[in-house]
Parts: structure tokens; sequence; C-alpha cells
């Protein structure tokens, strides 16, 4: 299989599965994985996230290319597992509304990125 | 910053300090009254901005579920955003499925009549078998529609009872300066509650649930070794039903190396704290450690404001026992990669949070329609509660 991700980021390449494209499909992959596997992409990921912000602001969100969105949805996803792993503790949040109670919509800046 | 005790009830001594019986929440006969005599002349926030919609063609659909009304707000040829009911004029068929998008006109699945985006009849099929349609006169029903600052709004009565101006009280002068230009919506939820409407509004509507409710997602943005209970600093409560309430933030709240990332490529929903950058429109100058704003439109939406974002929310009523919870996060509008990244921790953290907020709702209605207890005790700190079941019980027993 060809490299999905930019050169520089080659080291994350077995994680580009994770880079889910909408808020809802984020939020079902964190919710089905496991706190290893979340502690896993986010201590991988966390001292790349600045090298990967500033390398994805070559571009406007308005023109970024199809090659490197994974990366920016990547990114999008390492807030999931971040407060899992820095905030609950759990892949789901403990004591809450059910997630299947929750109807995730989409908004602008997602829908562009879509089109 | 401990809160003086009893310092709202001395503001709005009217409220009184005694419990609040449960019978508004458990009715249904209540519930009707309130829809007949609330709900059918309210002004409706549909959680849009017309920034939303910008082009001519662009739509939005949303249910009125509480007065059983599809309604269909879409911007003309000529620029103007209409709200229409969704329906065919030939014989009542829902003209439009999709929840949004942009279109050149509305062609009914029926028999293929066809509107344009002004909502005019544009077109119809095998016309020469009826009997002289007035085309001019059949045009989609409308439906008043106003904005304030942005945010569309629709009533339903023939004539409205108030101008939504008037409706909106003293958010006219208290939020004149915030500044909403710019924010674009980043995320937008909508969640299934069993629950009562009130019910559901009062697990938002105080601090004094934040140490608990909200230990995991918020151990320390709200609450602090100087204020524990999260103490609303600051409250405004209007005759018309209106609230407004200071959320305080806490000074000492630490960063943690996500949100320090968040910080480094934008700013997060904390930002207000201790921020020396003016917030005006905000409880900002006037309260100590301020951290955002709690500004309900009565009866059950609401315009909340932080450090240059909002969100807007609304606690829609279906049934006497269920409540659409439905949530937009406005932030300002990313142009680059990182601010997304960016904010998107902030949307992660608040939503989660506010699903902890909704998990006390429906076990709570479950006990309230058991007959378990039929009063609630409110404290001080939960004056706007009390303020809501007044203005309810006011407006519904014709005070």
């Amino acid at each position: 299989m060809s490299n999905q991700l930019p050169e520089a980021f080659a080291d994350l390449e077995h994680f580009v599965s994770w880079g889910e494209p909408t808020e809802k499909l984020r939020m079902a992959r964190r919710i089905g994985s496991t706190m290893a596997e979340l502690t896993d992409y986010y201590s991988t990921m966390l001292p790349r996230m600045e090298a990967i912000a500033v390398y994805l602001d070559q571009w406007d969100l308005t023109d970024l290319p199809d090659s490197v969105k994974p990366l920016l949805y990547m990114g999008l996803m390492y807030m999931e597992a971040a407060v899992c792993v820095e905030l609950f503790k759990d892949p789901d949040v403990p004591e809450a509304s059910p997630a299947e109670k929750l109807n995730v919509m989409s908004e602008h800046a997602e829908r562009a990125l879509l089109a | 910053m401990n809160a003086p005790k009893h310092q709202f009830a001395e503001m709005y001594p009217q409220l009184g300090k005694g419990p609040v019986s449960t019978e508004s929440a458990v009715s249904k006969e209540f519930f009707e009254q309130e829809r007949e005599k609330i709900f059918r002349h309210q002004w409706f926030a549909l959680l849009k901005r017309d920034s939303d919609i910008p082009n001519p063609g662009d739509y939005f659909v949303r249910e009125i579920e509480i007065i059983g009304v599809s309604v269909l707000v879409i911007r003309g040829d000529d620029g103007q955003v209409r709200a229409f009911h969704n329906v065919c004029t030939h014989r009542g068929n829902r003209l439009v499925h999709d929840e949004l998008g942009c279109t050149t006109g509305m062609q009914c699945d029926f028999h293929g009549w066809t509107f344009n985006r002004q909502g005019e009849l544009a077109y119809v099929t095998d016309e020469e078998q009826f009997y002289g349609l007035d085309k001019a006169a059949m045009g989609m029903p409308t439906i008043h529609l106003d904005s304030w600052r942005g945010f569309l709004f629709v009533n339903f009565d023939e004539t409205p009872r108030e101008t939504l101006e008037v409706a909106m009280g003293e958010f006219n002068q208290d939020l004149a300066p915030f500044e909403f230009e710019g924010l674009e919506c980043i995320g937008r939820y909508r969640y299934d509650v069993d629950a009562n409407w009130k019910t559901t509004m009062n697990a938002f509507q105080e601090g004094y649930h934040v140490a608990f409710v909200h230990k995991r997602s918020a151990p320390d943005a709200f609450t602090g070794n100087d204020n524990p209970y999260c103490h609303i600093p600051k409250i405004k409560l209007q005759e018309n039903g209106n609230q407004s309430l200071a959320v305080p933030g806490a000074p000492d709240h630490k960063l943690s190396p996500t949100e320090e990332l968040a910080f480094k490529f934008g700013s997060t929903f904390t930002q207000g704290v201790g921020n020396t950058e003016a917030c005006p429109g905000t409880w900002q100058g006037e309260a100590e450690n301020w951290g955002f704003d709690l500004n309900i439109i009565f009866p059950f939406s609401r315009i909340n404001v932080g450090a240059g974002w909002c969100y807007v929310d609304a606690f829609w009523p279906i049934a006497q026992d269920k409540t659409i919870y439905e949530l937009a996060y406005y932030f300002p509008k990313p142009i680059k990669p990182s601010q997304m990244i960016s904010q998107e921790f902030s949307k992660i953290v608040l939503r989660d949070l506010s699903r902890e907020d909704l998990s006390t709702n429906e076990v709570t209605h479950a006990a309230l329609m058991a007959g378990s207890i039929k009063n609630i005790y409110l404290s001080d700190q939960e004056v706007a509660v009390r303020h809501l079941y007044k203005t309810v019980t006011d407006r519904v027993n014709g005070s």
C-alpha cells in the first residue's frame, strides 16, 4: 500500500485509518476504541501535533489539497483521544447521556472539506 | 470569591424562598396549557444565523414539533431570507426533505408542482386540467421571520403579539456591543431527552452542579479553592422571563498539554478567565473571574456568550415528557487548518460536558413523575430555576 501521508509524517502512517473525515465518525471511532489504543494514539500524536499544524498551514482550509486532508483529520481525531486520556480516563463520557441519544450534525468547515 | 448569602432573594423578593411544586413539570394538562398560552405565541429561535445561508437558494428546514409545523427558511434571488410552511399548496405534501442545502427551486414529488426561491408557485404540471388556478395567490404559505443581531427567529401567530425586538427585552442593550459578526457554526448537536423541558433546562441554569456533574470534563475550569461551588457572580432576571447569568472562570485553571496546544494555534473556551482583553456585551467587566454568560430568551432558547465565541441552544419541548436539546457552537470562522484543530479542542470538551449536563434529567423526570417528591428546594444560587417556574406558571395562569 502506498503512503497516504506526506513524507515528513511517514512515521504516523500506521495511524492513517484514525483520520475519519467527519466528527460523527471520529466520535464513533473513539468510543469503539480501548483506552490502550487511545493512549497509544494520543502519546504518538501529541509530540507531532505542532509540526502537523505548521505543515497544514501552508494552505488555507479552502484550498487544502485532498492529499493532505488525512493529516488534518488525524489532527482533529487527536482531540477526541486527548479528552479521553486527559479528562475522562475512558473512551466514552462516564455518567453522561448515552452517545446513541446524540446526533452529531455536520457543519460548514467539515462539509466544505468533503465537497 | 464566595457569594454573599441570599443576595438574589433580596434582589428579587417577588420570587419567594419556599419549595417549588413539581406539578408544572409532571402534569400533561399543564403542558397543553404551556403550548396554547406560551409556545404558540412566542418567537422561536432557530439557532441559525442569516450568515449560515449566505447565497440565493441556500436553505434549511426545521421541524417545530410543538406546533407541528415543518419550516423552510430560504434566501431568495433578491437576497431576502424568508420562512415558509414546508408544504405544497396543491394538496399539502411536504416539499423539501433534506435538512439543508442550496436549491434552484422546490419541486413537489407528489405531482411535480414547482416553487421558486421566493416561495412563489412557478409551474403547475398539466395545468389545463385545473379550473383556472390563481397561481399568483398560491405561493408557499409564509411564516413571520425576523432576525436579531443575525440570529433567525419565527413566530406562528397571524399577527405576533409582540415584536422580536420587544421579546428580546434588555438583551437589546446588554448584548448590543457583542461581536457576533464573523462567527461561524463549527458544531451542531441534537440530543433526545426523555424528560420535561423545564427539568432538562434546569440542569443548565445554575453553577451549583458544576463541581459534581462536571468533575471530569471541567475539574478546575469553573471551580477552584476560592469558589468551590461555582457561585454565580451576576444575575439579571427580566420581567418577561429572560435571564442573564455570569458563569465564573477559575483563575487557577491549569492548562492540559492539549489545551496549551489549542491556545498556541488559537484560543479556547477558558480564555475569558483573567483575560485583559475587554469583551463588551458580557458580564466580564462587572464579574470578578468571569468565564462566560448564559443568556436565556424566555421560554427555552439561549444565546450564551464567551470571550470571542458563543453558543446557542434550545430545550425544544416535544411532549410533556420529551425534549430535544439542540446546541450549536459559533467560533471565529477558521481560515487555517491549525485554527480548525485548535477549535476542535473546545468543541469536543464542551460537547462531552453537555452530555454530562443531560445525565440527571431522565432519572429526575422519572422520579418526579412517580411522585417520589412533590416539591423541589432551591438555594439562592438556583434563583434562575425558581424564576423560570414562576414565569411559566404566571403565564399559564394568566397573571
